[in-house]
């Protein structure tokens, strides 16, 4: 394949064009380009899990919000960078501990499992709160917004760099044999379990991580919002649109989410959710290869 | 206050049986799983408040109404979304794969089209709310009412499956669709009728719960999980078992909740949804049915 240093070279540019965000000097700019990153890595890091394995997850907003959480509560005891790592440690912990028993759910089974998941471990934590008497959560002195973007920035690289090893590697060809045909896989010794929660506790540390970035950036803690499941759909969505399996998919995803956003989201929120909604319905009827399948067979054909 | 919170646990058992049989009538013909399902109880219930408060109609009259309106959007779900790709095994298996996906968008969209035009504002209306008293329990009428109509339905439901042919058939879809086409039965038109019930039966589940509590367009969630806990306790396809296990849930929740405190209501529910999934998936009594 002559493509392979190609794209390389794309991500590249990408990365770096948008590390120079920053330079432009706008305030709303950046916030866009922050946007764009955090989207880049969550997607990047669900579709380790769900994408390679067709382990689908609805609840991957569970490990950002866990990372929401123990930032804000760590906040008062360390400095931020030790907080931000302590997010992505503790979001790679609650993997580990629940990814045995989770993880031998399987099929429509799991997918549910993990929507209903997500929405107890959020009502633990609203529980928790309202114990503590908390009901939300300020944080003052946090870092520049130019800081937290390129740290952002960062986390996008180092998941975009995850996804495109895992395509070509042992790894990566394991899962993808747990997605065809998992007993089959299992029986020419391909070791399922420690690979599917290897891939587990790895998509859940970046969205830990994440989660802590965004509280970071909006100074705010609440429990409902930390773990709100359109997350998750959001999530699915644009994964899904992108294309699944291919790299350049979360990336030409978040493209199109956040020029949707921009347009819809703030005048019309309902609207944008339901055109959410009816794209994920077309793409995985219609189009299930994603954008990123539409443009290599378009360039296919030219 | 024994008899009370029995009362009340029979009560919310009714319901939750009601709204788990239509989920479970998609689920044994068609093997899709609907997380829109409690979506469709919104829509009932938005239905049944409009109905009362713009042109003063009863809900028992909506009872009919919504009948027919969610049969009619399950006819359309079925014939724009799915009749395509049940018609092909290959695309009948990525549909199966994908199928919680697409009604997870569609749930997105039934959602926030409610908050779009009705707002997110709650709502309510008064309708037999006298108190009647019996052996040391009150209650309202349109409690009784609720009992009585989902008790109809469910007896209803069940009688149909056990004594008419078209019933049989409709079990032998569920059991064995490959099997069943081969003795002749028309497995297609199964799968669009238990799609139509299945929307209906939803759709007055959703009239029956606006008599008794407030509305709002994100109300169906909870719905659709309480729906799963007891269709996964009773076995995945399995009609009668989902209804006992509706029961079941009903007790624990109102004696959870009796026992504790309000704030744990969620995550009692959260929490049997999760630990029947992962200690048994194939149900807690009744058989198993193959995860593929």
């Amino acid at each position: 394949m002559t493509g392979k240093p190609f794209m390389i070279a794309a991500f590249a540019i990408v990365a770096g064009l948008m590390a120079l965000v920053p330079q432009l000097g706008s305030e709303y700019w950046l916030g866009v380009a922050f946007i764009v990153a955090m989207w880049i890595a969550l997607i990047q890091s669900w579709s380790l899990l769900s994408a390679t394995t067709g382990y689908i997850s609805l609840g991957h907003a569970v490990f950002y919000g866990i990372g929401a959480y123990v930032l804000v509560v760590s906040l008062d005891w360390m400095p931020v960078p030790y907080a931000l790592a302590l997010s992505g440690a503790a979001a790679g912990l609650l993997a580990l501990v629940v990814g045995l028993p989770v993880l031998r759910v399987k099929g429509p089974y799991f997918v549910i499992l993990t929507f209903g998941f997500a929405e107890l471990v959020k009502n633990l934590v609203m529980l928790l709160e309202t114990r503590l008497g908390q009901f939300s959560r300020m944080i003052f002195d946090a870092p520049s917004l130019e800081a937290l973007y390129y740290a952002m920035l960062v986390l996008a690289v180092i998941a975009t760099a995850i996804a495109a090893w895992t395509a070509q590697s042992r790894f990566g060809r394991g899962l993808a044999a747990i997605r065809e045909n998992e007993v089959a896989a299992e029986a020419i010794g391909v070791p399922v379990t420690r690979l599917k929660l290897f891939a587990f506790v790895a998509s859940a540390i970046i969205p830990g991580i994440v989660g802590g970035l965004l509280v970071l950036r909006t100074s705010y803690f609440a429990a409902d919002q930390a773990f709100d499941p359109a997350v998750s759909f959001t999530i699915v969505t644009t994964a899904i649109v992108g294309g699944l399996g291919r790299v350049s998919g979360p990336l030409l995803g978040t493209l199109f989410l956040v020029i949707l956003s921009e347009l819809l989201w703030a005048r019309f929120p309902q609207a944008y959710m339901m055109i959410l909604g009816g794209l994920l319905i077309v793409f995985i009827l219609f189009v299930p290869q994603g954008l990123a399948g539409l443009i290599r067979k378009g360039l296919g054909r030219a | 206050m024994f008899q009370q919170l029995l009362f009340a646990a029979v009560v919310s058992g009714a319901l939750y049986a009601l709204v788990a049989l239509g989920l479970n009538l998609v689920y044994g013909s068609l093997r899709l799983l609907n997380i829109a399902h409690g979506d469709l109880v919104m829509i009932g219930a938005y239905v049944a408040f409009w109905s009362f408060t713009l042109l003063g109609i009863s809900p028992v009259v909506s009872l009919a109404t919504t009948t027919v309106l969610c049969a009619a959007f399950g006819f359309l779900v079925y014939v724009v979304l799915l009749k395509r790709q049940l018609g092909s095994p290959a695309l009948a298996q990525r549909l199966e794969a994908n199928s919680l996906i697409i009604f997870y968008g569609l749930s997105v969209i039934l959602q926030n089209g409610a908050s779009l035009a009705f707002s997110a504002t709650s709502r309510g209306y008064q309708f037999l709310d006298g108190v009647h008293s019996f052996g040391g329990v009150s209650a309202t009428g349109s409690m009784l009412l609720l009992l009585g109509v989902a008790a109809a339905v469910t007896l209803g439901a069940l009688a149909f499956l056990r004594f008419h042919v078209a019933g049989w058939s409709l079990l032998a879809v569920i059991e064995r669709k490959d099997a069943a086409a081969v003795v002749g039965v028309n497995v297609e038109r199964v799968q669009m009728i238990s799609i139509c019930a299945g929307f209906a039966i939803a759709g007055v589940a959703g009239v029956l719960v606006s008599m008794t509590q407030q509305i709002t367009p994100f109300m169906g969630f909870p719905f659709t999980i309480a729906a799963f806990v007891v269709v996964i306790m009773g076995g995945l396809g399995n009609i009668a078992a989902g209804i006992a296990a509706g029961f079941v849930l009903g007790f624990i929740e109102t004696f959870g909740v009796a026992l504790t405190s309000a704030t744990y209501r969620s995550i009692l529910i959260y929490g049997i949804f999760v630990g029947v999934l992962l200690l048994r998936p194939q149900g807690l009594f009744g058989k198993a049915v193959q995860a593929r």
